[in-house]
């Protein structure tokens, strides 16, 4: 049982399907011969559009280098991986940075946002960059939905963390990018705010039919998706449906222990 | 020892960022030396020609102080050679016939005097010669056709044996053939050496068969040159002017000392601008390692290091830094001295590089400045680090918090900008020039300590206005730059003050230089009426000749000719004071040639007989007024007593503070041997014939190519290009600083660059291309280094205009600011801010995204 997969995805068709990223024998390795060091081992996966997705794994599962690869902030070894109906694979960085910035929105742990820009101007940065015009509405909406309204002028080193991840949420949202890949968005924060974060990524999928990623280690913050993916030794080993926090515990204790053992 | 381990690694860990700060001290240490060893080679050149070219005992006619400059050398009689050759002591007393108000041409006419301004000279060939130089083809001068020449001279100017010569000397022409080449023993810098045949050289340069210009003796075996010295003295008296070869070579060395002195200092005090832009750049630099090493010296204060460890190991790492560059600078300066020496070659001004002189001081000089110098600019930013408290290990580290610029600074700026400012609005008001040049000096000095104070504060308003000009055109990366630019205007303010000193120089010069043209343009469109100026090559310092005058008067369509000599004197004023000075002594169509204002008397009347007239300045601190009688010694001539006819204004350039008489009185004085020929000569063309009589000039003046005959528009273009050779020179000189300066815009982007990896990273991933990266990083630069500009030209602006207004009395009365050329610097700041930018926009572009984000 190393992967949920039915529907086998490829791109080519512009029509909008199920899968809002797909990868293919994803295979990710440092070093060569003696030290050769597989990261991401041959992994297949498909990241279904509307849905939130959790990644999970012990430190050094390759949960994050597998985000990374979808994401394409890294290059793979071997294997395939699209976005949308594009294959970013292969990519020159010229076209994969424009796909970066008009398909896919990132909220990283830490060091969201630019300390030279306030909040507002935070959040409309991919579109500023992109030289595209800011949908007023859509902004209204998301920064209502994160609930930034009073604090929309303050600069990043004036708000809180839980705030300036929020920011960091606006602006992922901000963009309607394709897809959300989030990096622990939540790893920095105490569990309050923390809880405020994700139940704002929860709203995104469920009133804004945002497709969501996210990278983390944390079983509540897990709970908060749709379905649950394992990783350990750069393998998927297990995909959960609508997880809650009991439930992914009890599996991540029965992955330790294998871990261990084995 | 942990302290000295630490701060080895760091600086080794961290050389890269050390690398501009290094190249920066290394500039500066290469100039200083460069400029000593060169300077000490000259020397050492010219000592080692004056010592091989001086005999042991000189003997030449008493110098006398102030001599009129008739173009003739002065003499000894020739019957001295008898009575020279039997004082004890002397082996062979040689007969000297030198010459150095000649003007030599070639077949086709030209002048073969040296490019670099050195002398050409013209002299007895004798046996003591062969103590300089060798002869190396040809034979030496055997009758009075005959001439070697040096064989750099020939060379240069394709002289070949058996070509003619032309002499022209103060008695007459003549004409020789080269027979023989010969060549220096030790290197020769430059001049120009002819040798003719003794009875040649006497009638010939002195017009007169019975006198030399002096002996040069041999001492016998075994007799010092003192001895020698002494034994001539006892027999020949003290009418002459006898010299060991020790003096002889000390008054040549003197002679040029002064110039070669100059030359270091000038030199030295641009080294010493480019080592002021330096600190800037070192400040910056170990300011930013430390921001950037905030957590790690937290961590160091955390487990137990002291203030005191921490302050030093930073200052360590200063030492090293300065010991690295100033080492490499001593090489690099050696390496300068060779290229300018290369340079002064193409110029003419030939050095051997095998005489490269170092001195045991020039590296110890170059190590002790680089090394004070970027200890003392460290010191600063040690401190703070020493400051540092170990809670910040436990921060976030983040980027450093913004620098704010505190109150007290802003205000301390503000004081000494202003007292700055006072300063030169007290100069321009100034009535004495002496007393305006001292504010002047007071006011550049504290305006500009007051700039660098207040620089990260007009940072704030300068570069949002040179952002709401340019860089908003640019969308978001425009504005990213223009924050970047402004989240650390201490930083920023430091990088913009290093360009702005060299900028603001280079304006300030500018201004004046123009001003000085303008002025000098100005004046000769209102006061000159001559329409023609006839001279010996661009300076008159020598007189022409009488047969070049008498062909010059033979020119046709010429109204008037007004001729114009100066003559030394002594002067007593009526109150007793005895003043050695010049006079203008000119015929009396000088006033129309030449309209000045007078603040009393009638000009023209200053050339009736016995007459003269004095400037203001001398008349007010002396105390004479019109109908006063000074008493004139003119020297080499008799005692006048010549009445004070008009007092002329101070407010000119041309003529400023010169006492004028007619030649006709400076003649009646002075006997005609004397009485020095025509430095230069006006010419008025017949009414309408301006261009023929031009044409006739200079057909008239063709036989005599070491006369230059100028109209008013040749004139003009004379000063503007001798006054823009000037300001291009010290536009080269200011352009060392302007690099180091610019190397620190290079420095402050690349280590801004580190320092935002992980802003850098996050722009990347969400987006930002490669391009918009680079771009983003260049508009920063280019802010920075138009604020820099901005500031830089405004400030020099305010210098050349205050330095105008002082000098507004001396005949600078018009203020011409080159507005080309500010459009040029401004531009080229630009240009130079995109240049800086290259390397870290490149860097920044290609920055791996995933380590960014991933750096702490």
């Amino acid at each position: 049982m190393t992967t949920a997969m039915t529907v086998p995805t490829a791109g080519g068709s512009g029509e909008r399907s199920a899968v809002a990223a797909a990868g293919r024998s994803v295979t990710k390795a440092y070093g060569a011969g003696e030290t050769r060091v597989v990261a991401l081992d041959a992994v297949d996966v498909d990241i279904v559009r509307g849905r939130f997705t959790a990644i999970m794994g012990p430190s050094g599962s390759g949960k994050s280098t597998l985000m990374h690869c979808l994401a394409g902030l890294d290059t793979v070894t071997e294997g395939r991986i699209w976005i949308g109906g594009t294959e970013i694979t292969g990519l020159k960085d010229k076209k994969l940075t424009r796909l970066r910035r008009d398909k896919i929105g990132f909220i990283f742990q830490s060091f969201n946002l630019l300390p030279t820009l306030n909040a507002a101007e935070n959040v409309t940065l991919p579109m500023d960059i992109a030289g595209r015009r800011v949908d007023r509405d859509w902004m209204d909406r998301v920064v209502e939905t994160v609930g930034l309204g009073g604090r929309l002028k303050h600069r990043p080193t004036q708000l809180s963390g839980g705030q300036q991840q929020r920011v960091a949420v606006a602006r992922a949202l901000a963009a309607r990018p394709e897809i959300i890949f989030g990096d622990e968005p939540t790893g920095n924060l105490d569990s309050r705010a923390g809880a405020e974060v994700l139940g704002f990524l929860r709203r995104s999928v469920d009133e804004l039919g945002q497709t969501i990623v996210m990278v983390t280690h944390d079983p509540v913050a897990a709970s908060y998706a749709d379905r649950v993916l394992y990783l350990a030794d750069g393998r998927i080993v297990d995909d959960m449906a609508d997880p809650t926090a009991e439930t992914v515990l009890e599996r991540m204790k029965s992955f330790d222990g294998r871990g261990r053992t084995s | 020892m942990t302290v000295m381990k630490t701060s080895v690694r760091n600086f080794f860990a961290h050389k890269g960022r050390m690398a501009l700060s290094g190249v920066a001290v290394l500039l500066s240490v290469a100039f200083i030396c460069g400029t000593l060893v060169f300077t000490d080679t000259m020397t050492a050149t010219f000592d080692k020609l004056f010592g091989n070219t001086a005999s042991d005992v000189t003997v030449s006619a008493k110098e006398v102080k102030h001599e009129q400059a008739t173009g003739i050398p002065d003499t000894v009689p020739a019957a001295l050679r008898g009575t020279l050759a039997h004082v004890p002591g002397v082996a062979s007393a040689v007969p000297d016939v030198t010459s150095q108000d000649v003007t030599v041409a070639d077949a086709h006419n030209d002048r073969i005097s040296p490019s670099s301004g050195a002398p050409t000279i013209v002299s007895n060939w004798d046996a003591t010669e062969t103590k300089a130089v060798g002869l190396t083809s040809g034979h030496l001068p055997q009758g009075p056709d005959d001439a070697v020449i040096d064989a750099d001279t020939a060379k240069a100017k394709h002289l070949k044996l058996g070509d003619t010569l032309r002499v022209i000397a103060q008695p007459g022409d003549f004409r020789v053939t080269l027979t023989g080449i010969v060549t220096f023993k030790s290197t020769n810098p430059g001049a120009a050496v002819v040798y003719v045949d003794t009875p040649t050289a006497q009638a010939k340069l002195l017009g007169r068969t019975d006198a030399y210009t002096g002996f040069g003796l041999t001492a016998a075996k075994g007799v010092t040159d003192a001895q020698l010295k002494a034994n001539v003295q006892a027999v020949i008296g003290r009418g002459y002017t006898v010299d060991t070869a020790a003096e002889t070579t000390k008054k040549e060395k003197d002679d040029l000392g002064g110039f070669l002195d100059f030359m270091k200092y000038a030199m030295l005090g641009f080294a010493g601008i480019a080592v002021l832009v330096g600190i800037f750049l070192i400040v910056n630099t170990f300011s930013m390692l430390v921001a950037q090493r905030t957590r790690e010296i937290g961590l160091m204060r955390a487990l137990g290091s002291s203030r005191r460890q921490v302050n030093r190991s930073v200052l360590i790492e200063a030492v090293m830094l300065g010991v690295t560059g100033s080492v490499a600078g001593i090489g690099g300066g050696i390496g300068l001295a060779v290229g300018l020496m290369k340079l002064m070659g193409k110029a003419g001004l030939k050095l051997d590089t095998s005489e490269l002189t170092i001195k045991a001081t020039t590296p110890l000089v170059g190590l002790a400045i680089g090394v004070l110098v970027t200890v003392v600019s460290a010191y600063v930013p040690a401190r703070r680090a020493g400051r540092i408290s170990p809670m910040a290990a436990l921060r976030d580290a983040g980027t450093p918090a913004d620098a704010r610029t505190g109150r007290i600074r802003a205000a301390l700026g503000i004081l000494v900008c202003a007292a700055g400012a006072l300063a030169l609005v007290g100069a321009s008001q100034a009535d004495k020039a002496a007393s305006g040049g001292g504010l002047l000096g007071l006011g550049v000095l504290l305006t500009l300590v007051g700039f660098v104070i207040v620089g990260p504060l007009l940072a704030g308003v300068v570069v949002r206005a040179v952002s709401a000009l340019s860089l908003r055109f640019f969308g978001p990366m425009g504005r990213l730059a223009e924050r970047n630019a402004l989240r650390n205007p201490r930083r920023t303010g430091a990088t913009a003050s290093a360009l702005m000193i060299g900028l603001a120089l280079v304006a300030g010069m500018s201004v004046v230089g123009s001003s000085m043209v303008a002025s000098a343009n100005d004046q000769l469109d209102k006061s000159v009426g001559a329409d023609f100026i006839i001279q010996v090559g661009s300076n008159g310092n020598q007189p022409i000749t009488p047969a070049a005058a008498k062909a010059i008067r033979s020119a046709r369509d010429i109204a008037r000719f007004t001729d114009y000599t100066i003559v030394n004197a002594t002067l007593t004023t009526p109150s007793g004071k005895k003043v050695k000075d010049e006079l203008s002594a000119a015929s009396p169509t000088y006033p129309e040639d030449l309209r000045l204002d007078t603040v009393s008397g009638r000009l023209s009347d200053a050339y009736g007989k016995d007459a003269m007239s004095v400037p203001e300045g001398f008349a007010k601190d002396n105390h004479v007024k019109v109908g006063d009688t000074m008493t004139v010694a003119f020297v080499g001539g008799r005692t006048a007593h010549l009445k004070v006819a008009a007092v002329t204004s101070d407010d000119t350039a041309i003529e400023h503070g010169t006492m004028f008489t007619a030649i006709s009185t400076a003649r009646s004085y002075l006997p005609a041997d004397r009485m020095p020929g025509d430095f230069m000569m006006f010419a008025k063309a017949s009414d309408g014939k301006a261009a023929q009589a031009y044409a006739s000039l200079k057909a008239a003046a063709h036989d005599y190519p070491q006369i230059d005959v100028r109209n008013q528009a040749d004139y003009k273009k004379l000063i503007r290009n001798q006054v823009n050779q000037l300001l291009y020179m010290i536009y080269a000189l200011l352009a060392l600083a302007i690099i180091v300066a610019v190397l620190g815009v290079v420095n402050t982007l690349a280590l801004s660059v580190v320092e935002r990896t992980r802003e850098i990273g996050l722009m990347r991933a969400i987006g930002t291309s490669r391009r918009q990266m680079r771009r983003m990083i260049r508009l920063e630069s280019v802010v920075i280094a138009l604020f820099g500009a901005v500031v830089g030209l405004g400030l020099g602006l305010g210098w050349g205009s205050t330095a105008q207004r002082v000098l507004a009395s001396q005949g600078l009365g018009i203020l011409q600011i080159p507005w080309t050329t500010i459009v040029v610097v401004f531009v080229a700041s630009a240009v130079v801010g995109l240049l800086a930018a290259l390397l870290p926009a490149f860097r920044a572009a290609r920055m791996n995204v995933l380590n960014a984000i991933a750096t702490d």
